[in-house]
């Protein structure tokens, strides 16, 4: 078993993509944009910010903390580190103090006794809800209040993004994609060379900008700048199932550093056009490529009303999941053992839990449930953006193990994982501990195991496959 | 008029006003905010109100946190239910209770009212102890040490005035009289708000969870 089954490889390795992807990541920190505003202004719009986004469910959320200190036991920062300072309830301290100074019923009084909020707050809060935090949610699963810390800290980086306090490399990105509408570069034209290569060189059609469609499929970054082995899984899947499926230049990117930077505006901005393109096509259905954070910021986007849409969202191992359900995948069986992971995005926050695991029931693979799985997955550490920051590398390096001693108890000799952002900080755990196990992407893995005698061609609408 | 006479007359009155209108102050303050929509389509169309569960699932910790959570658990529970049971259950309370309700019914045993009180404050205890020798855990501040204070008062001074302990009895009822006077009266700016939160808090959490078909 390989994570590609073409015979002579046309695209580099996953392993070296991680390589050299790392270099590119070292260039974001040069690139990052330095603060323009006065510091006082910073301030305010971050104050504004968390005003803003603050509505009753937030409220009761702040105002329900004991400080029992369960949440402490949940995070991998802190069991990983043992360090205070990553305590989950540490990290909605500053909101709470913006919301008991600014909305809270007693906010006369708390004017009064506590310290007005200045930009070194903020400085220091880029740590915990950056580069500590990746938004899992494991510490709402064990809170007795049930608190979502993890949105919290979500509109506690939206602030800092007012703040002009995003992570350098964060920053970079962010600034990429407002400016040319790009991450890593991932234009249009580099869909178009990689759709090309694909054809000439594994003999695999894309079928790009179809002018109607059942399916529209979205690509990442990741897959257009290095590891192309992504792209040509997700063809040879679409073409084995026979569906009218197509990818829209205009709308094919799954990552969104408005989402990951806590930017709403730009994570709306990169929404919209994949919703256009998506309803120009007819699409029925839309399928996320494996970028984690990709699903919430479409799937769960709390602003696209779902009743509207004419298409139904649905991540890659959702889509493989329920094709796998319906027995149109057609699968070798996978040799030797696996685990699953969840990536907190999909998983905790996203409820795509059987459909991954019903597509190795079809590869009838000798499949072994990680110790803590589905919502008390451990997050693999370097989710929310985190693995993009040179500065968490110990956070990330620490949490990582307790994702290998998890991964180590089931025997596994290979761990699948949905998501490039998980897989990129397992590839780099693997690397750095010189780990014996492999780590397959989902899709990939699919392809590899296709039995190609399926019919080609147009196949029952999509429809009845979710059915 | 004697410390017994405040105690029981405008400290208790007052408190039991502050109690009620900074309570339904504090909820009103939160609760008359706006509420975010989440317009995305649900994982099942009635699967949301499974949310609901998670008010009664939480009472107590998954089997994953049962090894970090246990010793809290188990202590919690007994200061909590050892409470109940002391300020609804003794004669004093409710012949206290009777006068300001009219409510009356049968009380425990002295002794089991003494064993309870007891078991109350151990259980405190305990959970004191281990904020202290777990700063890191427990980010404790000054409110979290006030809000132990202000709890374990009544209890220290209500066994106090029923073993007949410390300064003279009817001293020692005034004293322990103020030290309720005082939760009342704190309660509603406190931690000790939990006992309405923790409705509103998992509820929205089970719900926001359950949208996306995931079982908190």
């Amino acid at each position: 078993m390989s994570s590609t089954a073409v015979q002579a490889p046309i695209f580099p390795s996953f392993a070296q993509v991680f390589q050299g992807l790392v270099g590119q990541i070292g260039q974001l920190r040069q690139m990052a944009p330095t603060p323009t505003l006065p510091e006082a202004t910073r301030v305010r719009r971050a104050i504004a910010t968390l005003i803003a986004e603050t509505n009753a469910d937030e409220a009761v959320w702040l105002e329900s903390c004991i400080r029992c200190g369960q949440c402490t036991s949940a995070c991998h920062y802190f069991q990983a580190t043992g360090d205070t300072k990553y305590a989950p309830l540490r990290k909605m301290n500053l909101y709470r103090r913006v919301y008991q100074r600014e909305i809270g019923p007693f906010r006369w009084w708390y004017r009064l006794v506590t310290r007005p909020i200045g930009l070194k707050d903020l400085e220091a809060l880029q740590e915990l809800v950056y580069d500590s935090c990746s938004e899992c949610g494991r510490c709402t699963m064990v809170c007795p209040m049930g608190i979502d810390i993890a949105s919290l800290v979500h509109h506690q980086r939206s602030a800092l993004v007012a703040a002009e306090l995003v992570p350098p490399e964060l920053a970079a990105l962010q600034m990429e994609q407002k400016q040319r509408g790009t991450v890593f570069g991932a234009s249009a034209e580099a869909l178009h060379r990689m759709v090309d290569t694909i054809r000439e060189r594994a003999g695999v059609a894309i079928p790009l900008d179809k002018a109607r469609a059942e399916v529209m499929v979205l690509s990442s970054a990741v897959d257009l700048v290095g590891n192309g082995n992504g792209l040509l899984a997700t063809a040879r899947v679409m073409n084995h199932l026979g569906v009218d499926w197509t990818i829209c230049s205009d709308g094919f990117e799954s990552a969104n550093f408005g989402l990951l930077s806590g930017d709403m505006a730009l994570w709306k901005r990169q929404v919209d056009p994949i919703v256009a393109a998506a309803k120009r096509i007819g699409a029925k259905t839309l399928v996320i490529a494996e970028c984690g954070h990709a699903y919430p910021a479409l799937r769960w986007n709390p602003t696209l009303k779902g009743e509207d849409l004419p298409f139904e969202m649905m991540y890659m191992s959702e889509y493989l999941g329920r094709q796998a359900k319906a027995g149109r995948l057609r699968l070798r069986p996978l040799q030797g053992r696996v685990t699953y992971h969840d990536p907190c995005k999909t998983g905790r926050r996203g409820g795509a839990f059987d459909e991954p695991r019903a597509v190795l029931r079809a590869m009838q693979a000798d499949f072994v449930e990680l110790p803590a799985n589905k919502e008390f997955n451990w997050c693999c550490g370097g989710g929310a953006g985190i693995f993009l920051l040179e500065r968490t590398t110990r956070l990330r390096d620490e949490s990582f193990k307790i994702k290998m001693r998890q991964v180590d108890m089931t025997g596994a000799e290979a761990v699948v994982v949905s998501c490039a952002s998980c897989r990129l900080n397992f590839e780099a755990g693997r690397h750095k501990n010189q780990w014996n196990k492999r780590v397959e992407s989902l899709v990939e893995l699919v392809a590899a195991h296709l039995l190609d005698d399926a019919p080609q061609g147009a196949q029952s609408p999509i429809e009845e496959a979710a059915a | 008029m004697t410390l017994l006479d405040f105690a029981r007359g405008p400290a208790i009155h007052w408190s039991l006003i502050i109690f009620a209108a900074g309570t339904i102050w504090r909820l009103l303050g939160v609760l008359i905010l706006t509420r975010g929509a989440d317009l995305s389509r649900p994982r099942d169309a009635f699967g949301n109100f499974k949310g609901y569960r998670t008010v009664f699932s939480r009472a107590w910790p998954s089997g994953e946190f049962t090894t970090a959570t246990r010793y809290q658990t188990v202590m919690a529970y007994t200061f909590h239910i050892a409470t109940l049971i002391v300020v609804i259950g003794i004669v004093p309370h409710i012949e206290f209770i009777k006068s300001l309700t009219g409510a009356t019914w049968p009380g425990l045993p002295n002794a089991a009212g003494v064993a309870v009180g007891i078991i109350a404050l151990v259980s405190l205890l305990a959970l004191i102890l281990r904020r202290v020798t777990k700063p890191a855990v427990y980010c404790s501040t000054w409110g979290d040490y006030f809000a132990w204070l202000v709890v374990a008062a009544p209890l220290v001074t209500g066994l106090m005035t029923f073993a007949h302990i410390g300064p003279r009895y009817e001293t020692m009822l005034g004293l322990h009289i103020l030290s309720a006077a005082l939760l009342f009266a704190w309660f509603p700016f406190s931690k000790l708000m939990h006992a309405f939160w923790f409705v509103f808090s998992r509820a929205q959490s089970g719900l926001a969870y359950a949208h996306r078909g995931v079982r908190i």
